[in-house]
Protein backbone atom coordinates (compact mmCIF):
# COMPACT_ATOMS: atom_id res chain seq x y z
CA UNK A 1 0.00 0.00 0.00
CA UNK A 2 2.75 2.67 0.61
CA UNK A 3 4.47 2.19 -2.43
CA UNK A 4 3.42 4.35 -4.72
CA UNK A 5 2.68 2.62 -8.12
CA UNK A 6 4.86 4.49 -11.14
CA UNK A 7 1.92 6.17 -13.74
CA UNK A 8 2.91 4.41 -17.18
CA UNK A 9 1.82 1.05 -14.93
CA UNK A 10 -0.56 -0.84 -16.75
CA UNK A 11 -3.96 -1.72 -14.51
CA UNK A 12 -7.09 -2.11 -16.59
CA UNK A 13 -5.35 -5.18 -19.02
CA UNK A 14 -8.83 -5.52 -21.07
CA UNK A 15 -9.29 -1.66 -21.85
CA UNK A 16 -5.50 -0.73 -21.29
CA UNK A 17 -6.02 1.97 -18.82
CA UNK A 18 -2.66 3.23 -16.94
CA UNK A 19 -2.28 4.37 -13.33
CA UNK A 20 -1.58 7.77 -14.53
CA UNK A 21 -5.10 7.88 -16.42
CA UNK A 22 -6.56 6.98 -13.43
CA UNK A 23 -4.85 9.60 -11.16
CA UNK A 24 -6.30 11.55 -13.89
CA UNK A 25 -9.57 10.70 -13.54
CA UNK A 26 -9.18 11.13 -9.71
CA UNK A 27 -7.99 14.97 -9.86
CA UNK A 28 -11.37 15.20 -12.03
CA UNK A 29 -13.41 14.22 -9.67
CA UNK A 30 -13.93 10.60 -9.73
CA UNK A 31 -14.24 8.96 -5.84
CA UNK A 32 -14.79 6.10 -6.34
CA UNK A 33 -14.18 2.82 -8.75
CA UNK A 34 -17.49 3.57 -10.18
CA UNK A 35 -16.50 7.00 -11.12
CA UNK A 36 -12.89 5.98 -12.43
CA UNK A 37 -14.68 3.03 -14.41
CA UNK A 38 -16.96 5.90 -16.28
CA UNK A 39 -14.29 8.55 -16.76
CA UNK A 40 -11.65 5.92 -18.13
CA UNK A 41 -13.44 2.68 -19.09
CA UNK A 42 -11.43 1.11 -16.33
CA UNK A 43 -13.42 -2.21 -15.82
CA UNK A 44 -15.87 -2.09 -18.44
CA UNK A 45 -14.11 -4.93 -20.62
CA UNK A 46 -14.35 -8.81 -21.44
CA UNK A 47 -13.28 -9.38 -17.55
CA UNK A 48 -15.31 -6.58 -16.12
CA UNK A 49 -13.47 -5.28 -13.50
CA UNK A 50 -12.34 -8.73 -11.96
CA UNK A 51 -8.55 -8.38 -12.72
CA UNK A 52 -7.90 -4.34 -11.95
CA UNK A 53 -10.86 -3.37 -9.33
CA UNK A 54 -8.66 -3.90 -6.50
CA UNK A 55 -5.84 -2.10 -7.86
CA UNK A 56 -8.53 0.87 -9.07
CA UNK A 57 -9.69 0.68 -5.29
CA UNK A 58 -5.74 0.79 -4.02
CA UNK A 59 -4.80 3.79 -6.37
CA UNK A 60 -8.17 5.71 -4.60
CA UNK A 61 -6.97 5.00 -1.18
CA UNK A 62 -3.41 6.51 -2.02
CA UNK A 63 -4.93 9.15 -4.05
CA UNK A 64 -7.61 10.44 -1.61
CA UNK A 65 -6.40 9.09 1.55
CA UNK A 66 -9.33 6.94 2.59
CA UNK A 67 -9.85 3.63 3.92
CA UNK A 68 -10.13 0.83 1.01
CA UNK A 69 -13.63 0.10 2.06
CA UNK A 70 -14.29 3.58 0.91
CA UNK A 71 -13.96 3.00 -2.49
CA UNK A 72 -16.63 1.25 -3.63
CA UNK A 73 -17.12 -1.42 -6.36
CA UNK A 74 -18.44 -1.41 -9.23
CA UNK A 75 -22.10 -2.85 -9.44
CA UNK A 76 -22.31 -6.26 -10.01
CA UNK A 77 -24.59 -7.18 -12.95
CA UNK A 78 -25.42 -10.76 -15.23
CA UNK A 79 -23.91 -12.31 -17.06
CA UNK A 80 -21.18 -13.75 -14.41
CA UNK A 81 -18.85 -14.45 -17.21
CA UNK A 82 -19.31 -14.12 -21.42
CA UNK A 83 -22.85 -15.95 -22.65
CA UNK A 84 -23.85 -15.60 -26.40
CA UNK A 85 -27.00 -14.01 -27.45
CA UNK A 86 -27.63 -17.28 -29.09
CA UNK A 87 -27.60 -19.50 -25.38
CA UNK A 88 -29.13 -16.31 -23.64
CA UNK A 89 -32.41 -16.06 -25.82
CA UNK A 90 -32.90 -20.00 -25.18
CA UNK A 91 -30.31 -21.77 -27.40
CA UNK A 92 -30.80 -20.38 -30.51
CA UNK A 93 -28.39 -22.47 -32.83
CA UNK B 1 -22.56 30.85 3.59
CA UNK B 2 -22.00 29.94 -0.15
CA UNK B 3 -23.82 32.16 -2.56
CA UNK B 4 -24.83 31.87 -6.26
CA UNK B 5 -26.86 33.27 -9.35
CA UNK B 6 -28.38 29.68 -9.93
CA UNK B 7 -27.84 26.66 -8.21
CA UNK B 8 -28.50 23.75 -10.61
CA UNK B 9 -29.51 20.60 -8.54
CA UNK B 10 -28.77 17.51 -10.57
CA UNK B 11 -25.44 16.51 -11.95
CA UNK B 12 -26.70 14.39 -14.64
CA UNK B 13 -27.30 15.24 -18.58
CA UNK B 14 -30.03 17.99 -17.69
CA UNK B 15 -28.06 19.80 -15.18
CA UNK B 16 -24.74 19.66 -16.40
CA UNK B 17 -26.08 21.21 -19.95
CA UNK B 18 -27.84 23.88 -17.68
CA UNK B 19 -25.42 24.98 -15.98
CA UNK B 20 -23.05 25.10 -18.75
CA UNK B 21 -25.39 27.16 -20.70
CA UNK B 22 -25.96 29.51 -17.62
CA UNK B 23 -22.11 29.76 -16.74
CA UNK B 24 -20.75 30.74 -20.30
CA UNK B 25 -23.32 33.63 -19.65
CA UNK B 26 -21.62 34.96 -16.54
CA UNK B 27 -24.05 33.82 -13.70
CA UNK B 28 -22.42 32.17 -11.01
CA UNK B 29 -23.32 28.58 -10.97
CA UNK B 30 -23.08 25.29 -8.60
CA UNK B 31 -24.30 22.03 -9.63
CA UNK B 32 -25.05 20.04 -6.49
CA UNK B 33 -25.12 16.66 -6.81
CA UNK B 34 -26.16 13.59 -4.36
CA UNK B 35 -24.04 11.12 -5.84
CA UNK B 36 -21.42 11.75 -8.62
CA UNK B 37 -21.45 13.45 -11.99
CA UNK B 38 -23.36 11.53 -14.62
CA UNK B 39 -23.98 8.73 -11.93
CA UNK B 40 -27.81 8.41 -12.25
CA UNK B 41 -29.68 8.11 -15.90
CA UNK B 42 -27.23 9.57 -17.82
CA UNK B 43 -25.01 6.24 -17.39
CA UNK B 44 -27.53 3.84 -17.31
CA UNK B 45 -28.79 4.60 -20.81
CA UNK B 46 -27.42 4.47 -24.48
CA UNK B 47 -26.12 7.67 -26.52
CA UNK B 48 -28.95 8.03 -29.07
CA UNK B 49 -29.48 11.59 -30.24
CA UNK B 50 -32.31 11.88 -32.91
CA UNK B 51 -35.13 12.85 -34.01
CA UNK B 52 -36.93 10.40 -35.49
CA UNK B 53 -38.64 8.86 -32.05
CA UNK B 54 -40.35 12.01 -31.62
CA UNK B 55 -43.89 12.98 -32.12
CA UNK B 56 -44.47 15.35 -35.37
CA UNK B 57 -45.03 19.09 -33.37
CA UNK B 58 -43.02 20.53 -30.54
CA UNK B 59 -41.26 17.08 -30.11
CA UNK B 60 -39.48 16.83 -33.21
CA UNK B 61 -38.81 20.11 -32.93
CA UNK B 62 -36.85 20.15 -29.86
CA UNK B 63 -34.94 17.00 -30.85
CA UNK B 64 -34.10 19.07 -34.06
CA UNK B 65 -32.78 21.92 -32.60
CA UNK B 66 -30.87 19.51 -29.97
CA UNK B 67 -29.18 17.37 -32.63
CA UNK B 68 -27.82 21.19 -34.48
CA UNK B 69 -26.66 21.76 -31.16
CA UNK B 70 -24.21 18.73 -30.34
CA UNK B 71 -23.17 19.02 -33.90
CA UNK B 72 -21.97 22.20 -32.74
CA UNK B 73 -20.97 21.64 -29.25
CA UNK B 74 -18.81 18.65 -30.38
CA UNK B 75 -16.86 20.88 -32.75
CA UNK B 76 -16.51 23.68 -29.61
CA UNK B 77 -15.97 21.79 -26.40
CA UNK B 78 -12.07 20.48 -26.09
CA UNK B 79 -13.81 17.02 -24.41
CA UNK B 80 -14.44 14.43 -26.88
CA UNK B 81 -18.26 13.77 -26.04
CA UNK B 82 -17.52 11.02 -29.15
CA UNK B 83 -20.52 12.29 -31.10
CA UNK B 84 -20.89 11.24 -34.66
CA UNK B 85 -23.59 11.58 -37.25
CA UNK B 86 -23.53 8.32 -38.30
CA UNK B 87 -27.48 8.39 -39.55
CA UNK B 88 -30.45 6.69 -38.09
CA UNK B 89 -33.20 3.60 -39.28
CA UNK B 90 -35.95 2.38 -38.39
CA UNK B 91 -36.71 -1.11 -39.58
CA UNK B 92 -40.40 -2.49 -39.83
CA UNK B 93 -40.98 -6.27 -39.56
CA UNK B 94 -44.51 -6.10 -41.12
CA UNK B 95 -46.32 -4.52 -43.81
CA UNK B 96 -48.85 -2.71 -41.08
CA UNK B 97 -45.71 -1.34 -39.53
CA UNK B 98 -44.42 0.10 -43.04
CA UNK B 99 -47.57 1.44 -43.18
CA UNK B 100 -47.96 3.10 -39.95
CA UNK B 101 -44.01 4.50 -40.99
CA UNK B 102 -44.42 5.69 -44.09
CA UNK B 103 -47.33 7.73 -42.25
CA UNK B 104 -45.13 8.96 -39.72
CA UNK B 105 -42.39 10.19 -41.77
CA UNK B 106 -44.91 11.98 -44.03
CA UNK B 107 -45.86 14.01 -41.32
CA UNK B 108 -42.45 14.53 -39.78
CA UNK B 109 -41.64 15.85 -43.57
CA UNK B 110 -44.61 18.12 -43.67
CA UNK B 111 -43.04 19.96 -40.66
CA UNK B 112 -40.09 20.74 -42.91
CA UNK B 113 -37.83 17.63 -41.46
CA UNK B 114 -36.15 15.13 -43.23
CA UNK B 115 -37.26 11.19 -43.13
CA UNK B 116 -37.38 9.20 -46.17
CA UNK B 117 -38.70 5.63 -46.97
CA UNK B 118 -36.12 3.38 -47.94
CA UNK B 119 -36.30 -0.46 -49.55
CA UNK B 120 -34.84 -3.35 -47.71
CA UNK B 121 -31.77 -3.28 -50.61
CA UNK B 122 -30.55 0.36 -48.82
CA UNK B 123 -31.15 -0.81 -45.35
CA UNK B 124 -28.89 -3.96 -45.99
CA UNK B 125 -26.10 -1.86 -48.23
CA UNK B 126 -26.23 0.36 -45.07
CA UNK B 127 -26.54 -2.84 -42.64
CA UNK B 128 -24.44 -5.40 -43.51
CA UNK B 129 -25.84 -7.49 -40.75
CA UNK B 130 -29.12 -6.90 -40.74
CA UNK B 131 -31.74 -9.24 -41.79
CA UNK B 132 -32.30 -9.94 -44.96
CA UNK B 133 -36.29 -10.41 -44.89
CA UNK B 134 -37.22 -7.01 -43.12
CA UNK B 135 -40.16 -5.10 -45.22
CA UNK B 136 -38.58 -1.55 -45.58
CA UNK B 137 -37.97 1.21 -43.47
CA UNK B 138 -37.06 4.81 -42.45
CA UNK B 139 -33.71 7.04 -42.77
CA UNK B 140 -32.77 10.30 -41.17
CA UNK B 141 -29.47 11.28 -42.48
CA UNK B 142 -29.05 14.16 -39.65
CA UNK B 143 -29.42 11.57 -36.52
CA UNK B 144 -26.42 10.46 -35.08
CA UNK B 145 -24.76 9.07 -31.47
CA UNK B 146 -22.80 10.74 -28.10
CA UNK B 147 -21.35 9.01 -25.42
CA UNK B 148 -24.26 10.19 -22.75
CA UNK B 149 -21.86 10.29 -19.41
CA UNK B 150 -18.84 11.71 -21.50
CA UNK B 151 -21.63 14.50 -22.55
CA UNK B 152 -22.28 15.40 -18.83
CA UNK B 153 -18.50 15.03 -18.33
CA UNK B 154 -17.90 17.59 -21.81
CA UNK B 155 -20.35 20.04 -20.29
CA UNK B 156 -19.14 20.57 -16.68
CA UNK B 157 -15.20 20.45 -17.87
CA UNK B 158 -16.36 23.32 -20.73
CA UNK B 159 -18.68 24.96 -17.92
CA UNK B 160 -15.85 24.87 -15.22
CA UNK B 161 -13.70 27.49 -17.61
CA UNK B 162 -16.33 29.62 -17.01
CA UNK B 163 -16.12 29.49 -13.19
CA UNK B 164 -18.84 26.25 -12.45
CA UNK B 165 -18.45 24.74 -9.15
CA UNK B 166 -19.38 21.41 -8.28
CA UNK B 167 -20.26 19.65 -5.50
CA UNK B 168 -20.41 16.06 -5.56
CA UNK B 169 -21.82 13.89 -2.73
CA UNK B 170 -24.26 16.70 -1.21
CA UNK B 171 -27.59 15.78 -0.64
CA UNK B 172 -30.39 18.60 -1.02
CA UNK B 173 -32.51 18.17 2.44
CA UNK B 174 -34.80 21.55 1.70
CA UNK B 175 -35.48 24.45 -0.33
CA UNK B 176 -35.96 27.94 1.83
CA UNK B 177 -38.67 29.97 0.53
CA UNK B 178 -39.03 33.82 1.42
CA UNK B 179 -42.75 35.08 2.35
CA UNK B 180 -43.62 35.46 -0.79
CA UNK B 181 -42.80 31.66 -2.00
CA UNK B 182 -39.57 32.78 -3.69
CA UNK B 183 -36.68 30.65 -3.83
CA UNK B 184 -33.90 31.72 -0.86
CA UNK B 185 -31.27 28.95 -0.29
CA UNK B 186 -31.04 25.77 -0.88
CA UNK B 187 -30.44 23.17 1.89
CA UNK B 188 -28.02 20.55 1.94
CA UNK B 189 -26.53 17.62 4.68
CA UNK B 190 -23.27 18.98 3.99
CA UNK B 191 -24.28 23.26 4.37
CA UNK B 192 -26.82 25.79 2.90
CA UNK B 193 -26.20 27.76 -0.52
CA UNK B 194 -27.83 31.07 -0.41
CA UNK B 195 -29.54 31.41 -4.10
CA UNK B 196 -32.60 33.09 -5.60
CA UNK B 197 -32.58 30.54 -8.59
CA UNK B 198 -33.22 26.79 -8.43
CA UNK B 199 -33.03 24.47 -11.45
CA UNK B 200 -34.50 21.06 -10.57
CA UNK B 201 -32.64 18.81 -13.03
CA UNK B 202 -33.09 15.67 -10.81
CA UNK B 203 -34.94 13.40 -13.70
CA UNK B 204 -36.56 10.43 -12.11
CA UNK B 205 -35.79 12.41 -8.81
CA UNK B 206 -37.45 15.25 -9.68
CA UNK B 207 -40.87 14.78 -7.72
CA UNK B 208 -38.66 14.69 -4.37
CA UNK B 209 -37.44 18.20 -4.94
CA UNK B 210 -40.56 19.36 -6.30
CA UNK B 211 -42.26 18.29 -2.98
CA UNK B 212 -39.54 20.31 -0.88
CA UNK B 213 -41.52 23.25 -2.52
CA UNK B 214 -45.27 21.86 -2.70
CA UNK B 215 -45.37 20.73 -6.15
CA UNK B 216 -46.34 17.66 -7.26
CA UNK B 217 -44.63 16.84 -10.28
CA UNK B 218 -46.07 14.44 -12.45
CA UNK B 219 -42.53 12.13 -13.49
CA UNK B 220 -42.40 8.59 -12.65
CA UNK B 221 -39.43 6.35 -13.25
CA UNK B 222 -39.12 3.99 -16.15
CA UNK B 223 -37.07 1.27 -16.17
CA UNK B 224 -35.04 0.10 -19.81
CA UNK B 225 -32.54 -2.93 -19.69
CA UNK B 226 -29.65 -2.93 -21.92
CA UNK B 227 -26.80 -5.98 -23.15
CA UNK B 228 -23.77 -5.05 -23.96
CA UNK B 229 -21.38 -6.86 -26.28
CA UNK B 230 -17.77 -8.31 -26.30
CA UNK B 231 -15.98 -5.68 -28.53
CA UNK B 232 -15.78 -6.83 -31.84
CA UNK B 233 -16.42 -5.12 -35.66
CA UNK B 234 -19.01 -2.50 -35.77
CA UNK B 235 -22.08 -4.53 -35.91
CA UNK B 236 -24.45 -1.50 -36.26
CA UNK B 237 -22.73 0.84 -38.62
CA UNK B 238 -25.87 3.73 -37.71
CA UNK B 239 -28.57 3.72 -34.91
CA UNK B 240 -31.38 1.21 -35.82
CA UNK B 241 -34.86 1.06 -34.33
CA UNK B 242 -37.52 -1.63 -34.72
CA UNK B 243 -40.21 0.80 -35.94
CA UNK B 244 -42.52 -1.04 -33.17
CA UNK B 245 -40.68 0.41 -30.60
CA UNK B 246 -42.21 3.87 -32.12
CA UNK B 247 -45.51 2.37 -32.34
CA UNK B 248 -45.24 0.87 -28.71
CA UNK B 249 -44.27 3.72 -27.27
CA UNK B 250 -47.02 6.13 -27.84
CA UNK B 251 -49.79 3.27 -28.29
CA UNK B 252 -50.42 1.01 -25.80
CA UNK B 253 -52.69 -1.26 -27.40
CA UNK B 254 -50.17 -1.99 -30.98
CA UNK B 255 -49.55 -5.76 -31.14
CA UNK B 256 -46.29 -7.00 -33.29
CA UNK B 257 -46.03 -10.65 -34.59
CA UNK B 258 -43.63 -11.86 -31.35
CA UNK B 259 -42.68 -14.06 -28.94
CA UNK B 260 -44.75 -14.63 -25.99
CA UNK B 261 -41.90 -13.46 -23.95
CA UNK B 262 -40.97 -10.82 -25.99
CA UNK B 263 -44.53 -9.01 -26.00
CA UNK B 264 -45.01 -9.81 -22.54
CA UNK B 265 -41.92 -7.17 -21.89
CA UNK B 266 -42.98 -5.07 -24.59
CA UNK B 267 -39.31 -5.56 -25.63
CA UNK B 268 -38.35 -3.58 -28.86
CA UNK B 269 -34.66 -3.26 -30.86
CA UNK B 270 -32.79 -0.86 -30.24
CA UNK B 271 -29.12 -1.26 -31.33
CA UNK B 272 -25.46 1.02 -31.71
CA UNK B 273 -22.03 0.03 -31.93
CA UNK B 274 -20.11 2.57 -29.64
CA UNK B 275 -16.59 4.19 -30.19
CA UNK B 276 -15.24 1.25 -27.62
CA UNK B 277 -16.12 -1.33 -30.43
CA UNK B 278 -18.80 -2.80 -27.82
CA UNK B 279 -22.47 -3.21 -29.22
CA UNK B 280 -25.40 -1.88 -27.00
CA UNK B 281 -28.44 -3.40 -27.57
CA UNK B 282 -32.09 -3.05 -26.13
CA UNK B 283 -34.31 -2.70 -24.63
CA UNK B 284 -38.06 -2.05 -22.78
CA UNK B 285 -39.75 0.45 -20.82
CA UNK B 286 -41.38 -1.22 -17.38
CA UNK B 287 -42.73 0.28 -14.19
CA UNK B 288 -41.04 -0.93 -11.35
CA UNK B 289 -39.95 1.81 -9.53
CA UNK B 290 -36.75 2.63 -8.49
CA UNK B 291 -35.36 -1.05 -8.98
CA UNK B 292 -32.21 -1.41 -11.25
CA UNK B 293 -32.21 -5.23 -11.09
CA UNK B 294 -31.39 -7.07 -14.46
CA UNK B 295 -34.50 -8.97 -15.12
CA UNK B 296 -33.39 -12.32 -16.55
CA UNK B 297 -36.30 -12.58 -18.81
CA UNK B 298 -36.32 -9.81 -20.03
CA UNK B 299 -32.10 -10.65 -20.91
CA UNK B 300 -33.72 -13.57 -22.48
CA UNK B 301 -36.22 -11.36 -24.34
CA UNK B 302 -33.93 -8.82 -25.85
CA UNK B 303 -31.33 -11.15 -26.76
CA UNK B 304 -34.19 -12.83 -28.75
CA UNK B 305 -35.46 -9.67 -30.60
CA UNK B 306 -31.97 -8.75 -31.28
CA UNK B 307 -31.11 -12.27 -33.40
CA UNK B 308 -34.40 -11.42 -34.85
CA UNK B 309 -32.91 -8.67 -36.78
CA UNK B 310 -29.36 -8.69 -36.28
CA UNK B 311 -28.58 -12.36 -36.77
CA UNK B 312 -25.05 -12.32 -36.39
CA UNK B 313 -25.07 -11.06 -32.32
CA UNK B 314 -26.52 -15.00 -31.94
CA UNK B 315 -22.79 -16.30 -31.76
CA UNK B 316 -21.61 -13.30 -29.93
CA UNK B 317 -20.99 -12.62 -26.28
CA UNK B 318 -23.49 -10.76 -24.12
CA UNK B 319 -20.65 -9.25 -21.44
CA UNK B 320 -22.91 -7.07 -19.12
CA UNK B 321 -26.27 -5.85 -19.07
CA UNK B 322 -27.11 -2.86 -17.04
CA UNK B 323 -30.81 -0.88 -16.65
CA UNK B 324 -31.66 2.99 -16.23
CA UNK B 325 -34.87 4.87 -14.85
CA UNK B 326 -35.85 6.81 -17.59
CA UNK B 327 -38.43 10.05 -16.07
CA UNK B 328 -41.33 9.31 -17.74
CA UNK B 329 -44.10 12.36 -17.50
CA UNK B 330 -47.18 11.39 -17.50
CA UNK B 331 -48.18 13.45 -21.52
CA UNK B 332 -44.72 12.19 -22.83
CA UNK B 333 -43.27 15.61 -22.58
CA UNK B 334 -40.15 17.01 -20.85
CA UNK B 335 -41.11 20.01 -18.55
CA UNK B 336 -38.73 22.99 -19.21
CA UNK B 337 -39.91 26.20 -17.29
CA UNK B 338 -40.23 28.36 -14.54
CA UNK B 339 -42.62 27.96 -12.21
CA UNK B 340 -44.96 30.86 -11.32
CA UNK B 341 -46.52 30.04 -8.07
CA UNK B 342 -42.61 29.37 -6.66
CA UNK B 343 -40.59 32.41 -8.10
CA UNK B 344 -37.09 31.28 -9.11
CA UNK B 345 -37.94 27.48 -9.21
CA UNK B 346 -36.98 25.92 -12.54
CA UNK B 347 -38.01 22.76 -13.66
CA UNK B 348 -35.80 20.80 -16.41
CA UNK B 349 -36.72 17.09 -16.33
CA UNK B 350 -39.45 14.40 -17.53
CA UNK B 351 -37.64 13.72 -20.82
CA UNK B 352 -38.48 9.75 -20.54
CA UNK B 353 -35.65 8.14 -23.31
CA UNK B 354 -34.89 11.02 -24.93
CA UNK B 355 -32.75 12.83 -22.29
CA UNK B 356 -29.47 12.42 -23.86
CA UNK B 357 -30.84 13.98 -27.18
CA UNK B 358 -32.79 16.51 -25.72
CA UNK B 359 -29.93 18.15 -23.28
CA UNK B 360 -28.09 20.56 -25.00
CA UNK B 361 -31.92 22.55 -26.26
CA UNK B 362 -33.26 21.84 -22.76
CA UNK B 363 -30.18 23.44 -21.40
CA UNK B 364 -30.09 26.37 -23.67
CA UNK B 365 -34.64 26.50 -22.97
CA UNK B 366 -33.81 27.26 -19.58
CA UNK B 367 -30.87 29.24 -19.85
CA UNK B 368 -32.76 31.59 -22.06
CA UNK B 369 -35.90 31.77 -19.75
CA UNK B 370 -33.91 32.51 -16.69
CA UNK B 371 -31.44 35.17 -18.48
CA UNK B 372 -34.81 36.60 -19.74
CA UNK B 373 -34.08 35.87 -23.61
CA UNK B 374 -36.37 35.35 -26.80
CA UNK B 375 -36.21 31.56 -26.71
CA UNK B 376 -34.65 29.27 -29.39
CA UNK B 377 -38.04 28.79 -30.41
CA UNK B 378 -41.85 29.20 -28.99
CA UNK B 379 -41.84 26.69 -25.48
CA UNK B 380 -44.69 27.26 -24.16
CA UNK B 381 -45.98 23.74 -24.61
CA UNK B 382 -43.20 22.39 -22.41
CA UNK B 383 -44.34 24.60 -19.68
CA UNK B 384 -45.07 24.04 -16.08
CA UNK B 385 -48.68 25.53 -16.61
CA UNK B 386 -49.76 22.87 -18.90
CA UNK B 387 -51.06 20.76 -15.60
CA UNK B 388 -52.93 23.67 -14.27
CA UNK B 389 -56.06 22.69 -13.70
CA UNK B 390 -55.37 19.39 -15.15
CA UNK B 391 -56.68 16.35 -12.98
CA UNK B 392 -53.21 14.62 -12.16
CA UNK B 393 -54.77 11.35 -10.53
CA UNK B 394 -56.82 11.33 -14.19
CA UNK B 395 -53.50 12.09 -16.16
CA UNK B 396 -51.89 8.81 -14.07
CA UNK B 397 -53.84 6.25 -15.54
CA UNK B 398 -51.97 4.54 -17.73
CA UNK B 399 -50.49 1.06 -18.46
CA UNK B 400 -48.42 -0.19 -15.90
Amino acid sequence: MEKKFDDDMLVCRCEEITVGEIRQAIAEGALDVVGVKRRTRAGMGLCQGKTCEKMVQQILAQELCIGPEQTGSSSIRPPVRPITFGTLAGGIK
Amino acid sequence: MKSYDVVVIGGGVMGTSTAYQLAKRGYSVAIIEQNDIASGTASHTDGATLISDKQPGIDVLQGYHSVELYRKLSQEFSYDIEFSSCGFMYVCETDQEMAAAAEYAAKVRAQGFEMRVIDPKEMCEREKYLAKDLKGGLWTESDGLVNPYKVCFGFVEEARKYGLDVYTKHEVKGIKLGPNNQVEAVITDRGTFLTKKVVNACGVWAPFIGNMVGLNIPIEPRKGMLLVTEKAETIAHTEVLEFGYWLAKFFADFKRPVSELVEKHNVCLNIETTHSGNTIVGGCRLFRGYDLKSEYEIMQAIAERAIRFFPVLKDMNCIRTFSGLRPFCLDHLPIVSGVDEVPGFYIAAGHEGDGIALAPITGLLIAQIIAGEKTEFDATELGWNRFKGKDMAKLAEHPH
